[in-house]
């Protein structure tokens, strides 16, 4: 229950973040999907990486304001976006931290690994355990590949293609990550995200052929990825939402 | 990634495409054998090849895949390193003929699933047509096939041997995101080849058709010159420039406005050539670089003329650039031009004959508009350009060809012959003379060691003496 309570302060601390149309994002380098590797594409909510690397958004903040290294870009409406490889740059200060150094050390560690042009990684992730991700899609076709790609990865997966299947498979079988099509039924998709983002801890991935980045965040995705899926982007997306094992518990709702 | 372009690795057809063709759609390269679908869609093969995002090169029931591989090996950028690492033959025909469109389809989606290629090639798409039963089937094949490439991160290349019409009412047409047309077009007993982008969803591209020649290289294109008038319109320089003879600055109250176009026209053998001449060495003489554009006189020849003159025929502020008539690209021979006018810093450009690009060109009206556009592109740059036209040696058939009356030619310089009691005797007039005053005598003139030389003159008959 420590967990569920942690998660309560982190999304209130969440919900309380930017302030709509607060600026920001204009002095920082705004990098959009359109142009970059997916690894600097940014596509985590705070609160997704809180929850990934178990430390509080407001020491995410303060580290940000502290430390100026891991500096992810804005929304329209301010809130924090953080790319992949940011994730594994903080990934890598957690790491440092759990061994005994300070924040500040773990941000020197970091600038000097970085600056080396050194893996941050030391050892290759976990495999990921059998857990079920729920494919809430508008796209047959897409739904085929997302269900190959996850399932080649050894996920169990639950494909839907109407909101009425998704809110009741969901029901039935609890799934770690829920992955939501903005037109699903005709476009219920974020009406569909913010049901989901109310119930106990599952990670959500909006995807969208449009650019929805805003509105997903906004009704509590914890990804937004742009279609068509690359598959690396896709499966590493997913695993990043799972890597907190917190949040796996947290979904042992059997 | 979604709004990426697929580059060819070929400049000029990146730039034509408006940055690349679509990098997550359908694109269709049609033409007819021998147009040479097969070399561009293996250029942007190996263009696109990475191991981690392969390419994908389905052969079907047209060509056997062997010998596209076979053909492919002649082209410089085939890498056979590549092949089954980063660019992957498949052959679709077996599949086509035991399974049919469904295994076809099948077949695809899976190849998406484990090779995760960032680009699919279908040569020939056409030829899948031939396996449905009726065009409903052969629709709904469509439709899925579609459905899985727009789900997909991965362009998609789609090579046929489509007649010209086809494209209206073909249904593969009416998904794709790109059409891009090969033609061949004969002019007299040669072939030109001809690119022209039908259609290109999301982004603007170069209208028209672009030449091209099929090289060990690849497809090599050259853009239809075709620039828009500029915004701060026409613009002559201050000081008036000579035209290597003082005799015609005198008739031309001064000389030419620098950036400005001269047409000098009449009969085969009137002198047009030798007053090109003149033209450039005498601004030579004053610090002008020019160069000699010539489809008539090759090096030798020119030289020969030169040291007749008594010019240097090396002279270093003097470029000649000689191309053969034959099976010349309009296009192609521009861009060389102005290339040449960059590299030299040319305040001149003399073009010995405008014949020679009116007869390679396809049709009148692109003959006009290349022009205009060469016009316009000089001229901006304040470089003044000289031209030859022939015309038929009538004596008294002074008419001008129509566009010496158009915006192209600044100056209408006429030579012509007369049979003066039984000899021949040269004549020349200014027969036009945008803001100058001009001279409209008809003024005798002799060609000597020394060039062309005017001796006095007696007025124009009926025209007024305008200076």
């Amino acid at each position: 229950m420590r967990f569920e309570e942690e998660m309560r302060n982190i999304l209130g601390a969440d919900a309380s973040l930017a302030p709509p149309g607060s600026p920001g994002g204009e002095e920082l380098p705004a990098s959009r999907p359109g142009a970059s590797a997916p690894g600097d594409v940014p596509v985590y909510s705070i609160s997704a990486v809180a929850r990934m690397l178990d430390v509080p958004v407001a020491t995410l903040r303060t580290w940000e304001d502290r430390y100026g290294q891991v500096v992810p870009a804005r929304n329209a409406s301010g809130h924090r976006l953080f790319t992949r490889s940011q994730v594994e740059q903080l990934r890598f200060v957690r790491a440092q931290m759990s061994q005994g150094a300070s924040a500040a050390d773990g941000h020197r560690l970091l600038a000097e690994r970085v600056a080396g042009g050194g893996p941050l990684a030391d050892s290759p992730p976990r495999p990921a355990p059998r857990l079920l991700i729920q494919l809430a899609e508008a796209d047959p076709y897409a739904a085929e590949f997302e269900e190959y790609f996850l399932k080649t990865e050894g996920f169990e997966v639950e494909v839907t293609l109407t909101e009425d299947a998704a809110r009741e498979a969901f029901a039935a079988a609890a799934p770690a990550v829920v992955i939501v099509e903005v037109l699903i039924s005709g476009g219920t998709g974020l009406e569909l995200c913010r049901f989901f983002r109310q119930q106990d801890g599952v990670a959500i991935v909006v995807v969208s052929a449009v650019e929805a980045m805003d509105a997903a965040i906004d009704a509590g995705a914890d990804a937004f990825l742009r279609k068509p899926l690359d598959p690396l982007q896709l499966v590493s997306t997913v695993r990043d939402l799972l890597r907190s094992s917190a949040l796996v518990a947290g979904r042992s709702r059997r | 990634m979604n709004d990426s372009r697929l580059s060819s690795g070929h400049q000029p057809l990146d730039e034509v495409l408006g940055g690349g063709l679509p990098g997550n759609g359908i694109s269709i390269i049609t033409g007819l054998p021998g147009s040479g679908k097969t070399i561009i869609a293996q250029q942007y093969a190996f263009r696109n090849a990475r191991p981690d995002r392969p390419v994908v090169y389905f052969s079907t029931l047209s060509e056997p895949l062997e010998k596209i591989i076979r053909f492919g090996q002649t082209l410089e950028f085939f890498d056979a390193a590549a092949v089954g690492r980063s660019v992957f033959y498949e052959d679709l025909g077996q599949v086509a003929s035991r399974d049919g469109l469904t295994g076809v389809g099948d077949h695809l989606a899976s190849a998406l699933k484990q090779r995760r290629p960032g680009l699919v090639i279908i040569d020939s798409f056409k030829a899948l047509r031939a396996l449905a039963d009726d065009d409903a089937a052969f629709r709904a094949f469509l439709h899925q096939l579609a459905g899985r490439l727009t789900a997909f991160p991965a362009a998609s290349l789609w090579v046929g041997e489509y007649e010209p019409g086809e494209a209206a009412t073909a249904p593969e047409f009416a998904v794709a995101d790109a059409i891009v047309d090969l033609t061949v077009v004969p002019l007299g007993q040669r072939e030109k080849r001809f690119l022209h982008v039908r259609k290109l969803r999301g982004s603007g591209f170069l209208s028209g058709r672009h030449g091209y020649r099929l090289t060990h290289q690849g497809l090599r294109l050259f853009p239809r010159l075709a620039d828009t008038p500029a915004a701060d319109g026409y613009q002559l320089g201050g000081h008036r420039t000579t035209t290597g003879l003082p005799g015609l600055d005198a008739m031309l109250d001064g000389g030419l406005w620098p950036g400005s176009a001269t047409l000098v026209t009449g009969p085969s053998g009137s002198g047009k050539t030798i007053m090109g001449l003149h033209f450039i060495y005498g601004g030579a003489a004053h610090g002008e670089r020019g160069i000699i554009a010539t489809f008539q006189e090759n090096a030798t020849q020119l030289n020969r003329t030169l040291s007749s003159l008594g010019w240097p025929a090396a002279n270093p502020a003097v470029e000649i650039m000689y191309r053969s008539p034959v099976d010349i690209y309009i296009d192609e021979w521009v861009h060389e031009l102005l290339e040449s006018v960059e590299r030299t810093q040319a305040r001149r450009v003399v073009i010995d004959s405008l014949l020679d690009l009116q007869l390679a060109s396809i049709e009148e009206t692109r003959f006009r508009e290349f022009m205009y556009s060469l016009a316009q592109r000089l001229s901006r740059q304040g470089i003044t350009l000289l031209s030859t036209y022939e015309t038929p040696g009538l004596p008294g058939d002074g008419r001008l060809p129509e566009f010496a009356l158009s915006y192209l030619a600044d100056n209408v310089i006429t030579l012509a012959y007369h049979r003066d009691h039984g000899a021949m005797s040269r004549t020349l007039a200014v027969t036009k003379a945008r803001a100058s005053r001009h001279d409209a005598a008809i003024r005798p003139f002799i060609i000597s060691a020394d060039g062309i030389s005017l001796n006095g003159g007696h007025p124009a008959p009926g025209r007024p003496d305008q200076s």
